[in-house]
């Protein structure tokens, strides 16, 4: 008797890791609207694109970055990128057009209330980032160091889409209609 | 300055023999894009102006961070490509980017890239197919996504967009243009409710995907017609249901029906037997009679008939009768049996008074009575029956002597009961008027129905059943002969029964309409019967009667039965004698 209580006690604290393992930053950005910010850059996402001259340079999605990040990492990877999305992207684009520019300032804020909402989780959990998600961070800055600034911050503006969905993926309740 | 101007001259000159190798420059399309459905992803652009016929234009395509450019296309006429075959991974990659130029010989113009990254967010979402059934008054529809046949076989709508599928259906009724009602539904599987309306019903399908922005076409418009279903499981089982219950009631109310005019069965008291052969003079005796009955004798029975004709039997509380003559003789004697006495009374027919005023005036009290008058038979036990009044002895006072007797013809008087009502209270022996032809008897008053059950109590036969002027008669008063030899009065005695054989009317108001009603049809029908038969075959009560009927045939039934009453205590006291 006191045997199965002990094996399934182990069994309940397995499983409850591996869950918070999987499910720790999901559960930090469940309240988060994404579609709306999704809606508001497919309001600009021709106007920016547009801008980009050079279709044969990507920033994120070098050799499948993103791709290739495992969950263990997502938290420290959706960390560091909405970092540098705030701090680099948006601060470097001088958007002259007062409607794109709104669209981008209200992405902007979002990105800024993630942030706020990861950090209040983060701190209940240990986010520790290990050497991949730190390598993955370091390729991404690489590649929008290799650009011109202002083209470097255009394709990355153009490349809004690829890292929404990313944490759209990687963030997704489980449950789905 | 002189370095200066050699380097503007060698930008220009390169300048020029670039243009020159070019030759005119051709215009670039002025703009290309994609125009993208589930897995059909096609190229369009415009041309350039002033085209020739020897323009074609070279289509090249980049996957968005991967270089080289692949030329898809080297010369193309048409104005748009199909990209989907090179872009099959477009819905798990970032996106691709295309560019077109204008070529003309050797010419070639620059290249217009698309505006935007060509990615999954470009995608027009579609339905592959819309069918309608008709179910219940409901419209079933099922949706359809679409099946490209160049997706791979892992690529399917629903694995690429496994979550937040919604769907917008707008239905329209044939006869109006507008859109009758919107709805959205978040699986593939729909119903509408149609209300009972009937009519041709379209709809039309617009799918999206709530979690991108992704638009949507609407599809093809599928109509389909609702007639009104009038043979459903519903109506059908609600129709025999209701067929059940209308049977049901019919057949309950049929049912009442019946019950209530069944054949309703007489009280036992009413019924009676039928007479077994109440044979008094029956050479044959019925075995099943328990009367002791004796066949008369002839010649005693001439000899008891006259005086019985002049007996006197009536008492103080009787009101009127009389007549030692009833007007029971009719013309046609009852038995065929010579006439002893041709003077026999025949003139106590239809409506003569009675002629016993000599007997009556000797033994009769006349204080009450009205005209009966008996004379006290003066014949011998031995010779012939004898009048016995016994049971009057004991219900003085009780039963009114208004009887008259008649003396029917003698022989086979058989006529048994008449339901001699023979009360009195001073019942001397009837005096048998001898003049009287005993051949003939008429009676001529009433007859008092009285009972038999205060003087004979063992006598339940008697005392229970009345005495109806009816065929019950015979057996009753069989049962009262059982007892005594003697007469007993009937166990009614609720009236008188007039016997007049001209008024045919009933006077005892006791008797039981029924009662007399049996005997009444009984009698008419004997009646009728041959009155000839007056041997002494079976006499049974039936043939009794007859010749009952027969003898007062002008008196009609009543005659008849008075004459029954008379001659049944004849014919016991008949008995007695012997």
């Amino acid at each position: 008797m006191k045997l199965h209580c002990v094996s399934l006690w182990l069994l309940g604290t397995i499983l409850m890791l591996c869950s918070v393992d999987n499910h720790g930053l999901r559960r930090c950005l469940i309240s988060t609207d994404m579609h709306h910010i999704e809606e508001s850059f497919q309001e600009i996402k021709r106007a920016i694109q547009a801008k980009d001259t050079f279709p044969n340079v990507t920033i994120l999605s070098t050799l499948e970055t993103l791709q290739i990040i495992k969950p263990l990492d997502v938290c420290c990877v959706t960390k560091n990128l909405l970092a540098f999305y705030v701090d680099r992207v948006f601060k470097d684009h001088q958007e002259p057009n007062p409607k794109i520019l709104r669209k981008i300032s209200s992405i902007a804020n979002s990105f800024l209330y993630m942030q706020k909402t990861l950090r209040q989780c983060q701190e209940q959990r240990q986010c520790h980032c290990r050497q991949e998600a730190t390598n993955v961070t370091r390729v991404i800055h690489d590649n929008y160091d290799q650009l011109e600034v202002r083209s470097a911050a255009i394709k990355s503006l153009g490349e809004l889409d690829i890292f929404l969905a990313w944490i759209a993926k990687n963030h997704e309740v489980t449950s789905s209609a | 300055m002189l370095p200066r101007l050699v380097v503007l001259l060698a930008a220009f000159l390169s300048r020029r023999l670039g243009s020159d190798a070019h030759g005119t420059e051709l215009p670039s399309p002025p703009s290309v894009w994609f125009e993208a459905e589930f897995f059909h992803h096609i190229l369009h652009w415009t041309p350039i102006p002033n085209q020739s016929e020897s323009t074609c234009y070279e289509v090249a395509l980049l996957r968005y961070g991967v270089e080289p450019w692949n030329s898809i296309s080297n010369c193309s006429q048409a104005l748009s490509y199909d990209l989907t075959a090179v872009t099959l991974d477009l819905y798990r990659s970032n996106g691709y980017r295309a560019r077109v130029r204008a070529v003309d010989g050797s010419r070639h113009s620059n290249w217009t890239v698309t505006n935007t990254r060509f990615s999954v967010d470009e995608v027009t979402l579609t339905v592959g197919s819309v069918k309608l059934e008709i179910h219940n008054g409901f419209i079933l529809g099922k949706i359809q996504p679409p099946r490209p046949k160049m997706a791979p076989e892992n690529d399917t709508y629903e694995s690429i967009f496994s979550h937040f599928r919604e769907y917008e259906i707008a239905i329209r009724k044939v006869p109006g243009n507008f859109t009758f009602t919107h709805k959205k539904v978040k699986h593939e599987n729909f119903s509408l409710l149609t209300s009972g309306e009937v009519g041709e019903f379209c709809v039309q399908v617009k799918p999206s995907v709530t979690s991108r922005t992704n638009k949507g076409m609407w599809s093809k418009e599928e109509c389909v017609s609702l007639t009104r279903q009038y043979f459903t499981v519903t109506n059908v089982i609600i129709f025999f249901a209701f067929v059940l219950l209308l049977s049901g009631a019919l057949a309950y109310c049929l049912a009442l029906q019946l019950y209530v005019r069944r054949r309703k069965k007489l009280p036992r008291v009413l019924l009676f037997k039928k007479p077994n052969a109440f044979i008094f003079i029956s050479q044959r005796p019925s075995p099943e009679i328990q009367d002791t009955i004796h066949p008369l004798d002839e010649e005693a029975f001439l000899k008891v008939s006259p005086e019985l004709r002049n007996s006197d039997l009536h008492g103080s509380t009787d009101s009127g009768f009389g007549s030692t003559k009833p007007s029971l003789q009719t013309e046609e004697p009852q038995f065929l049996l010579p006439d002893p006495h041709p003077q026999a009374d025949r003139t106590l027919r239809n409506g003569e008074p009675p002629e016993l005023g000599d007997s009556c005036s000797s033994g009769s009290s006349n204080s009450t009575d009205s005209g009966i008058c008996l004379q006290e038979p003066s014949l011998s036990p031995s010779t012939g029956p004898t009048w016995e009044q016994q049971v009057g002895s004991d219900s003085k006072g009780q039963d009114d002597s208004g009887i008259g007797l008649v003396q029917n013809s003698e022989g086979q008087a058989g006529d048994t009961q008449g339901g001699s009502a023979l009360g009195h209270d001073s019942p001397p022996e009837p005096e048998v008027p001898a003049e009287q032809d005993p051949t003939a008897v008429v009676f001529r008053g009433y007859l008092r129905q009285t009972r038999c059950a205060e003087e004979k109590a063992t006598k339940t036969g008697c005392l229970e059943e009345e005495l109806p002027l009816t065929g019950g008669l015979g057996p009753k008063f069989r049962g009262c002969l059982d007892d005594k030899a003697g007469l007993h009065p009937p166990a009614l005695a609720k009236g008188y029964l007039k016997q007049d054989p001209l008024e045919m009317t009933l006077a005892s108001s006791g008797a039981p309409t029924e009662q007399w009603n049996q005997p009444t049809e009984e009698w008419s029908l004997l009646a009728l019967s041959s009155c000839s038969d007056l041997g002494t075959s079976d006499w049974s009560f039936a043939h009794d009667l007859a010749p009952l009927g027969c003898v007062v045939a002008p008196g009609g039934l009543l005659g008849s039965f008075n004459s029954d009453l008379v001659t049944l205590p004849l014919i016991s006291s008949l008995h007695s004698s012997e």
